[in-house]
């Protein structure tokens, strides 16, 4: 698409840096500016300063758990091998042959001591290192085998088995990075040892990534008219359907990431596990505060800057079937302006009975999936996005997306002082739009940072 | 033996297939919930991944894309036909293409035989002149229920890793 760079008026698109001026003012009144959401430069942009450069979800260690398993998994758009080598550490390696730059794994999945390349039969072993290179003697005798080895991501990191990598060399380390977050993520990731069942649901949506990435920040304005029909038939958490009194809480302020939190006062909940599954749980490992957040938690949702999002909420697939607690990690990858694809991993108690997890894998397909009940929905509002975004007309009127909720005279969210944890906490969560700021403001900031 | 108004086994079992393509194509869902499957019905769309040749599989024993029996399928259907449910509304227009069905197993004691035929839903939404498409075998059990053949068991599996359409709120 031909773009006029000049910064100029007039029906001609404005520049990145056009945008991103109008983009801080439109943040300083709550307000986020809609031709980000399908935007060339600014998914260029995106790509070298936001997923380059940020800490970004490779896999959980669950997924590649004997020596030599591997899976693809993407860092923006560049691919990446997420592999245990044989020395049983995890390696995020740049999946291209140092010899003349072809993919090595062509499988999505699977187990290998080594990758061979199959344009002329370069070795590398599964940590990285070059071991094979045929006719080197005769063709190559100076090639200095340790320098060409597959590059590694300069930073690899995990976090209660949840793995991340950061392109960037400078980069913080992963602790500092999640900073407060960590505190909650605590909640689902350390009470319990979660892990993953099976392969993650992959599709391809008409949406830009920051559109879902943003509305797992908080958006729980959307769920009485966006999910309707899925609370009508009765699969609903217990306080979506309005069985449960509960007080949703949210939370931001946490290192630019961002969280929702039900929670049912005095109840020993835990999103909806039975107690023959929160008896595996460990307690000693969180503090006294987090175990009584954990304890009467309803639905939770968040987002960790910038792609990885989760839902963890009691439901079922059916009415007539018991609840249970079903955990559903999200990341939504760029595609291109205007489009991403989604890979939604379904996660359970490890320690919790097979039969409970196969009820966990089903309630999550039936909620929040390609073919989830609460999910369709969603995609079916988030798609119609992008082509307004895409509008000569957006610049001309300088369109923006509304997130003042909550702002001004005697709106219902307030900060409550009281919350154990750390971060700006509103009760009445659902009547903010905070936590959706924290997003487009630490998205601003990344994306400036460098300019 | 089968009690079929049919050249054949195999025609008889294709005549159904076309019968449901209809009501799944006209959107009659509450009547395909309650006159092509059995209560019993066991129906699955496992997750497809790339491998090595050598893999015995692509297919998860584990993970899927709808893993349903006759009450999750019931919640499906009725929350479909709600009011505000936003994926088909306006309503994606889909057209089933059955073909290749081959008996592959009867078994007259059970009253049941197993079919496989191909699949594929042309999808259109909106003004889109870009149909999504989707590309599958599909495994079913027929079971003969009152003189006619009813759904038991259904397997689909689809030629796609990644999903090239948006939502799966349709039944394949
Ligand atoms: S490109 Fe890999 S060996 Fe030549
Ligand atoms: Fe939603």
């Amino acid at each position: 698409m031909a773009q006029n760079r000049s910064g100029g008026t007039g029906g001609s698109r404005s520049s990145i840096d056009s945008k991103l001026e109008r983009m801080a003012d439109a943040l300083e009144e709550g307000e986020a500016l809609l031709e980000i959401l399908h935007d060339d430069e600014v998914f260029e942009r995106e790509l070298e300063e936001i997923f380059a450069k940020s800490w970004v979800y490779i896999g959980h260690e669950s997924e590649i758990p004997e020596e030599g398993d591997y899976r693809q998994r993407s860092i923006g758009k560049d691919p990446f091998i997420f592999v245990r080598d044989e020395n049983g550490e995890v390696q995020v390696l740049w999946d291209s042959c140092r010899h003349r730059g072809t993919k090595l794994c062509r499988a999505e999945k699977g187990n290998t001591t080594h990758f061979r390349c199959p344009y002329h039969g370069w070795t590398y072993r599964n940590t990285g290192e070059l071991v094979g290179v045929p006719q080197k003697g005769n063709g190559f005798p100076d090639l200095d085998m340790e320098e060409k080895g597959l590059h590694g991501a300069p930073n690899v990191e995990s976090y209660n088995g949840l793995v991340f990598a950061s392109l960037d060399p400078d980069a913080p380390d992963l602790e500092t990075y999640l900073g407060p977050s960590a505190w909650y993520l605590d909640l689902y990731f350390k009470l319990a040892d979660m892990e993953v069942i099976g392969d993650p649901h992959r599709w391809e949506i008409d949406t830009d990534w920051k559109t879902p990435s943003e509305n797992f920040y908080g958006d729980n304005y959307h769920v009485p008219m966006g999910h309707k029909s899925a609370i009508d038939v009765g699969i609903g958490s217990a306080t979506a359907k309005g069985e449960k009194e509960s007080e949703l809480y949210a939370i931001s302020d946490v290192g630019g990431h961002a969280f929702s939190i039900y929670q049912i006062p005095g109840e020993d909940f835990f999103w909806g596990h039975p107690p023959e599954v929160t008896e595996t749980f460990h307690p000693e490992r969180l503090t006294d505060e987090q175990y009584q957040i954990a304890r009467q938690s309803g639905v939770s949702l968040g987002t960790i800057f910038p792609n990885l999002s989760f839902i963890y909420l009691g439901g079922s697939d059916d009415p007539e079937k018991d609840t249970v607690g079903t955990f559903c990690l999200r990341q939504w990858q760029p595609i291109e302006p205007g489009k991403m694809e989604a890979w939604n991993w379904i996660m359970a108690p490890k320690d919790a009975p097979q039969e409970y997890k196969d009820r966990v894998y089903e309630v999550g397909v039936g909620t929040f999936s390609l073919s989830g009940n609460f999910e369709v929905d969603d995609i079916g509002i988030w798609d119609g996005i992008p082509e307004a975004a895409d509008s000569v007309f957006a610049e001309q009127v300088n369109a923006t997306t509304v997130f003042s909720m909550g702002r001004g005279e005697d709106t219902l969210a307030e900060v409550d002082d009281s919350w154990p944890g750390p971060g700006t906490v509103y009760r009445e969560g659902g009547m903010t739009d905070e936590n959706q700021l924290e997003f487009y403001r630490k998205w601003h900031q990344t994306i400036s940072e460098a300019h | 033996m089968w009690d079929i108004d049919a050249r054949s086994v195999r025609e008889s079992c294709e005549k159904f297939l076309y019968t449901e393509a209809q009501l799944l194509d006209d959107r009659d869902l509450l009547e395909w919930h309650e006159t092509i499957i059995t209560d019993d019905i066991e129906y699955r769309i496992p997750i497809r991944t790339t491998k090595e040749r050598s893999a015995e599989t692509e297919f998860s024993d584990e993970s899927f894309h709808m893993i349903e029996d006759w009450g999750s399928l019931k919640v499906r259907v009725e929350r479909m036909e709600n009011d505000f449910a936003w994926s088909e509304d306006p309503p994606s227009r889909n057209r089933r293409f059955v073909s290749n069905v081959r008996v592959t197993d009867e078994n007259p004691e059970n009253a049941e035989v197993s079919i496989r035929s191909n699949l594929l839903i042309h999808r259109l939404r909106a003004s889109d002149t870009d149909p999504d498409l989707l590309s599958a075998e599909r495994r079913d059990t027929l079971r003969r229920v009152d003189g006619s053949w009813q759904l038991t068991e259904r397997t689909v599996l689809l030629d796609h890793t990644v999903i090239g359409t948006p939502s799966l709120s349709i039944i394949l």
